[in-house]
């Protein structure tokens, strides 16, 4: 999977659990401050990435990538890995 | 006192110091001393040797019979016992609750104590209670016991107030006349001095302890009198410096030196009406009094005694060690009283329903990650009762991770991780925020919950109420 997709799937799934437009996502956007992700929705964005990708992520690591762009190198890696 | 700034500079580390000599988790965390005590006594410094206690042989004494049924409906001759036989266990072989005390006045009395002896257990040794009343010895003489307790009320409320004496001489007289009858009948006599934090203890006091020395010089150890101090309105005091006669140090002091009643002729018996009753018993024992009695849940007259589950703990602490208790059983007591009608707060140190539940999310997220960060010690192996988290608003996913944990019954690496758990976080926020719930979840709700989001989870683990206890 190539990074353009991944990244269009990453925020699809932000744009499902925050109630936001894929299109108004910037790749640069940090999920609390910008896009305004409770701990809740954080965790969700969490559970989205790993139904999507159909992979399992570390809990703490994943919960520490911050911005959109982040999460696309982060979930990139598992998938190379896998 | 001057003020001496001093620096203390940072010890810098990458390894946590968690203290582990003193919180081994295993325990409840050990009460160290780093010297003696120094208490002021008739103006001169008089040193306490803390390290005395690891020597002394403290125990506990029970009143729940007694004290405890004062502020009750009376129990039935089975549930006395019951609790009788669980105290003997919790209490263990060596006797860390050495003695219990009976009402002898009533046929049920009698033959709840009867019925307790049968069991044969060796602690607690059974004792009576009656009035200072030398017609009384014939109840404990029939009942076999070896030692009463007696009403020896010394402060002038109760010696000119309630029992009407013409002067404390006749008081005297009279209370000593009793305490005679007692070493004739071969029965040991405990002299209860009521209200003692509100007494002359120069002018009654220790001339009437140093007459029941003097006395005692003629019977058998076996029958030497011993000397409980009965703190009944809860006016004495732990601290330092105190005055008499509120000073519980300075009371010990004088009992156990001045007028020479060895520590294991001691008892402190103490009330909860300033909140000070656990710390007031725990003070009598370090500063020289052996016994510390106690009701169970602290359920005795009034605001009531000290808890002896309480005490027990305390015990540990100083001792450093269970000696023989089996601190499960505090765990059995509480469920059996509570299932005989005995109400007990759900914030209750020990036993109480949620004493080692968590409810912010904040504390949940440390639970989560290392136990011990706000678990007091190890409550499941010393109580059999798990740290929980109660699911409110303010519980966040963590404190949903834990209950999802411990319901399917995952310890250690096998717990799932939170991400797991989010579709029921998001039911519960759902619950507060948008249907404007104000209560705490049930346990019965969130398991509903887990079924239907997590269903895989719940067919693999099996989840269960059970598991939550």
């Amino acid at each position: 999977m190539n990074i353009e997709e991944v990244n269009s799937r990453v925020k699809k799934v932000i744009a499902q659990v925050l109630e936001k437009n894929a299109s108004d996502i910037g790749d640069n956007a940090n999920f609390v401050t910008d896009l305004g992700a409770s701990s809740i929705q954080s965790i969700r964005l969490v559970a989205g990435f790993e139904e999507e990708f159909n992979i399992e992520m570390d809990e703490d690591k994943s919960l520490q990538v911050q911005t959109v762009s982040g999460a696309v190198a982060f979930i990139s890696s598992y998938l190379q890995a896998g | 006192m001057s003020t001496q700034i001093k620096n203390h500079p940072l010890v810098n580390t990458t390894e946590p110091n968690l203290l582990e000599g003193t919180f081994k988790y295993s325990l409840p965390p050990l009460i160290k001393f780093d010297g003696p005590i120094v208490e002021y006594i008739d103006g001169k410094p008089v040193e306490f040797d803390t390290r005395s206690l690891l020597k002394r042989d403290i125990f506990i004494t029970d009143t729940t019979f007694r004290d405890g049924q004062q502020a009750r409906p009376p129990y039935s001759v089975e549930q006395m016992v019951k609790i009788y036989d669980m105290l003997s266990k919790l209490g263990g072989p060596n006797g860390v609750i050495r003695q219990t005390e009976f009402f002898l006045y009533t046929k049920n009395d009698r033959e709840a104590l009867d019925k307790c002896r049968d069991l044969g257990h060796k602690y607690p040794e059974c004792t009576g209670w009656i009035r200072a009343n030398k017609g009384d010895f014939r109840l404990v003489k029939e009942a076999g016991l070896k030692e009463t307790g007696m009403l020896t009320s010394c402060s002038d409320f109760h010696i000119f107030q309630k029992l009407k004496f013409k002067d404390r001489k006749e008081c005297i007289d009279a209370y000593c006349e009793v305490v005679e009858a007692a070493f004739e009948a071969g029965i040991r006599p405990r002299c209860h001095l009521e209200d003692i934090t509100r007494s002359d203890i120069d002018g009654f006091v220790l001339p009437f302890v140093e007459r029941l020395m003097k006395m005692s010089e003629q019977v058998p150890d076996g029958l030497k009198a011993k000397i409980r101090l009965c703190d009944t309105m809860g006016f004495g005091i732990s601290y330092p410096g105190a005055e008499l006669p509120r000073s519980i140090p300075k009371l010990i002091y004088k009992l156990n030196k001045e007028c020479g009643v060895p520590g294991d002729r001691l008892e402190w018996h103490g009330h909860n009406d300033f909140h000070k009753v656990l710390i007031n018993g725990a003070t009598a024992w370090l500063y020289g009094c052996n016994a510390l009695n106690a009701t169970l849940f602290g359920i005795g007259e009034r605001t009531g005694n000290p808890p002896l589950e309480g005490a027990i703990i305390e015990y540990i602490s100083l001792k450093g060690d269970l000696n023989g208790i089996d601190t499960t059983m505090i765990t059995a007591i509480a469920e059996y009283m509570q299932s005989i009608g005995v109400s007990i707060p759900e914030n209750y140190p020990f036993v109480g329903k949620h004493f080692n539940t968590t409810r912010a999310g904040i504390h949940a997220g440390g639970l989560r990650q290392a136990e011990q960060i706000y678990n007091i010690f190890d409550t499941y192996k010393l109580l059999g009762r798990s740290p929980r988290v109660a699911i409110t608003d303010k519980s966040g996913v963590d404190g949903i991770s834990i209950w999802v944990n411990e319901y399917l019954g995952l310890k250690g690496e096998n717990r799932i991780s939170k991400i797991k758990v989010h579709r029921v976080a998001q039911w519960v926020m759902d619950q507060y925020e948008i249907e404007g719930r104000l209560s705490t979840m049930t346990d019965e709700e969130l398991e509903a919950k887990v079924k239907e989001y997590m269903p895989d989870f719940c067919l693999k683990y099996n989840g269960s109420l059970k598991n939550l206890k």
